[in-house]
């Protein structure tokens, strides 16, 4: 079974962000999205990134964009924060999925519709922090840690699960004290990310337990957005529905707003 | 996803938003086959986690749930939901409503057979009439003493008295129920309970599999609650004999209680004891006399006279079951067991103080019992994974122990897979203490192993 060597191990071998997308981001945060766009050029992984994504279907549109500035332009700046977040990440998968029967496109598909539910989900609630807008991004950080450190060891935690109801972020809780939204945190923090973004992260986990107003409601949305994404046909046949426990308790009182929202 | 079994239940735990779409993606033509392949009373579905869900959903696990019904004769449901979602689900399928409701998983393990012999008290109410009596009978023959409501006001008068009931019966419903044999355990004995007319059905309602794991895992005495049988044909004859055969090999007794021959032939009743069978009037004959209750070997399970003794096939196997007991342990705490000392021995345990114990019997290409024996803390380490190790109490660690052990008959299942060796495990049975455990296999022979884990010792013990 996995053991806190193997997470400590994980931890210090997070690679940090390129110095090219880390510039772009710093940009794009501040609203220059001209600066952004060029600096995002020169890395092609990134343009063919952006390219592809802004391309799927999700984003609805009828003709090939694929110039970065023409991207950026289309996106405006919040979502442009959101779509480099989710390149760094993308950096992050795996080679093969083998844990979860999942396709790199298919995770970029979760990361694209997390990040457009989220904008109307803040509208909804009328929150226009960049922070917030941005934390939503890390969140399927929890898939890629959780495939990293348990892919060796599906058999193992597939017999566990045969006796006991026993999620991922479970399992690796007792045995490390620490959980994937902790990791996904550790991940925030390798690439500099504030202390606020740091911790809306980890309280997504559902789990927290002395959460005031606003960091509640932000975890609560952020919880039920996950598990509604999580719920969509491809991804329960991935196994990404049990990955982690629903905390069903905790977002119960936003489950009617969130239908509306949704709707 | 994979059903969790537990005991003699198997549960799907769902999460999140459940409609039509998303529900056939849970499950797949692997997991529908590993589903009917269990070996299980109960299948059910669990709500607990589940916000949404609509008609065309639960649609996609009615379907499977009540394949499996037909197939295997077992119970079949759904379990962990609130009033709101009961409703819904009265709602959506009314009068068509085939399948069993059962507000937690704790109610549902009330109505199946299982290895704890403790009788729970529990406050019943349902508006229905026959569904309030059809519960109290099954939770009676399962051993249990249900306290009926007649009325809402009484229900929710005795409600107030929370601490008096081991759970509280209500927003649930039998749907198609009682095509098993319903059995519960007294002390070492095992009860069965009939009912009506026995013909051939008898071989389908009887849990066999069942019987045999108890067979295998030590009862000796078993009792048919016969009070409601009208009469048997020659089929339920027949069916009586073989069983009654099959348990002279583990000297195993078997007795019919309040049986009457009015409709049933006299001649039936020469032919079952002729194959070994005891027939009482009441079962306080039996149960309330304990000389006699240890001459038929429901006295602590020590009477076996024939020993079944080790052979060569077993110990053959020896090394996967050590090796899936050590793998189990290392994957459990990630920490190494070492082997001490292998000797072909009875069972002997120098320090018997707080130690506890599980065993799981397994049968198929060969058969046999796993014992082992834990000082308590380190079945506490042990089972930290499976429970965490946040006011962890003595029944949780016997719990998770089953879990544990049932764990090792699993891996061990899979290693003797591999040598094309068909293996079925048994339920698995927790000591709370070691005497009634030295009492059933004191005086078998077997492997004992002698392993230590973080400096204590702990036994591993195989035996026929």
């Amino acid at each position: 079974m996995i053991t806190s060597e193997e997470v400590t191990f994980y931890i210090q071998n997070i690679p940090p962000a390129p110095a090219v997308v880390r510039q772009a981001l710093d940009y794009a945060r501040t609203g220059d999205l001209t600066k952004a766009a060029k600096c995002a050029s020169e890395d092609p992984a990134l343009r063919h990134y952006l390219k592809i994504l802004v391309n799927r279907p999700l984003y609805g549109f009828k003709n090939e964009v694929s110039d970065v500035s023409q991207i950026f332009s289309i996106l405006g700046v919040s979502a442009t924060v959101q779509t480099l977040c989710n390149y760094l990440l993308s950096l992050l998968t795996p080679k093969k999925w083998e844990l979860f029967t999942l396709t790199d496109h298919q995770f970029y598909d979760l990361q694209a519709s997390l990040s457009k539910r989220w904008e109307r989900i803040l509208l909804h609630l009328t929150m226009n922090d960049k922070e917030i807008q941005s934390a939503i991004t890390l969140v399927p950080a929890t898939i890629i840690v959780c495939e990293a450190l348990f892919a060796s060891h599906k058999a193992e935690v597939m017999q566990l699960r045969s006796v006991k109801a026993l999620d991922f972020n479970t399992i690796l809780k007792r045995i490390s004290g620490r959980d994937l939204f902790d990791l996904a945190a550790e991940i925030a923090r390798t690439w500099e990310m504030s202390d606020k973004t740091i911790a809306l992260i980890q309280n997504a986990s559902g789990l927290r337990e002395t959460l005031i107003t606003e960091e509640k409601t932000v975890a609560q949305w952020m919880h039920l957005l996950l598990f509604y994404e999580l719920s969509q046909s491809v991804y329960v046949s991935a196994g990404l529905n049990e990955f982690i426990d629903f905390q069903i308790d905790f977002v119960h009182d936003i489950y009617e707003s969130f239908m509306q929202v949704m709707a | 996803m994979r059903a969790v079994v537990r005991g003699r239940i198997g549960v799907f735990h769902l999460q999140g938003f459940l409609d039509g779409n998303n529900a056939p993606s849970f499950l797949t033509i692997d997991d529908i086959k590993a589903t009917e392949a269990l070996n299980v009373d109960m299948l059910l579905v669990s709500l607990k986690k589940v916000i949404f869900f609509n008609k065309n959903g639960l649609d996609t696990f009615v379907r499977l749930l009540t394949n499996i019904r037909i197939q295997k004769h077992i119970v079949v449901g759904f379990c962990d939901y609130d009033h709101t979602k009961f409703k819904a689900i009265n709602a959506f399928y009314g009068d068509e409503l085939s399948f069993s409701l059962f507000k937690s998983e704790k109610i549902a393990e009330l109505f199946v057979s299982s290895n704890k012999s403790d009788s729970k008290t529990v406050l019943l109410y349902n508006a229905d009439h026959s569904q309030r009596s059809a519960m109290a009978i099954e939770l009676f023959d399962y051993g249990h003493n249900p306290i009926i409501a007649q009325s809402l006001n009484e229900f929710e008068e005795k409600k107030q008295h929370l601490d008096l009931y081991y759970a509280v019966i209500e927003d649930t419903y039998l749907g198609y129920f009682g095509q098993k044999v319903a059995t519960r355990v007294t002390g070492n004995a095992i009860i069965y309970t009939i009912s009506n007319f026995l013909d051939a059905e008898i071989s389908d309602t009887f849990n066999i599999a069942y019987h045999n794991n108890s067979l295998n895992v030590g009862f000796r005495l078993f009792i048919f609650d016969a009070y409601k049988v009208i009469s048997m044909n020659v089929h339920a004859l027949n069916f009586f004999t073989k069983l009654s055969s099959a348990a002279a090999e583990y000297n195993a007794t078997i007795c019919f209680v309040g049986l009457t021959f009015e409709k049933t032939p006299e001649a039936f009743k020469n032919d079952l004891e002729d194959a070994g069978m005891l027939f009482f009037a009441t079962m306080d004959e039996i149960l309330k006399n304990k000389e006699l209750l240890s001459d038929l070997g429901g006295g602590g399970g020590a009477t076996a006279k024939q020993h079944r003794a080790l052979n060569k096939a077993l110990i053959n196997e020896l090394p996967h079951f050590i090796d899936a007991t050590v793998s189990t342990i290392a994957m459990m705490t990630n920490a190494e067991a070492t082997k001490n000392a292998v000797k072909i021995q009875t069972l002997t345990v120098t320090d018997s103080a707080d130690q506890v114990a599980s065993s799981i019997g397994f049968y198929g290409d060969i058969d046999g019992l796993i014992i082992l024996i834990f000082p308590r803390t380190i079945a506490k380490k042990a089972c930290e994974l499976l429970i965490g190790d946040i006011g962890i109490s003595d029944e949780d660690i016997l719990d998770s122990l089953a879990e544990f052990v049932n764990i090792i008959g699993g891996r061990t299942k899979v290693l003797l897979s591999e040598n094309k060796k068909r293996l079925d495990i048994t339920l698995p049975r927790t000591y709370v203490d070691i005497k009634t455990l030295l009492e059933i296999a004191q005086d078998k022979k077997g492997v004992q192993v002698d392993l230590s884990f973080e400096g204590q010792n702990f036994i591993f013990f195989l035996t026929r």
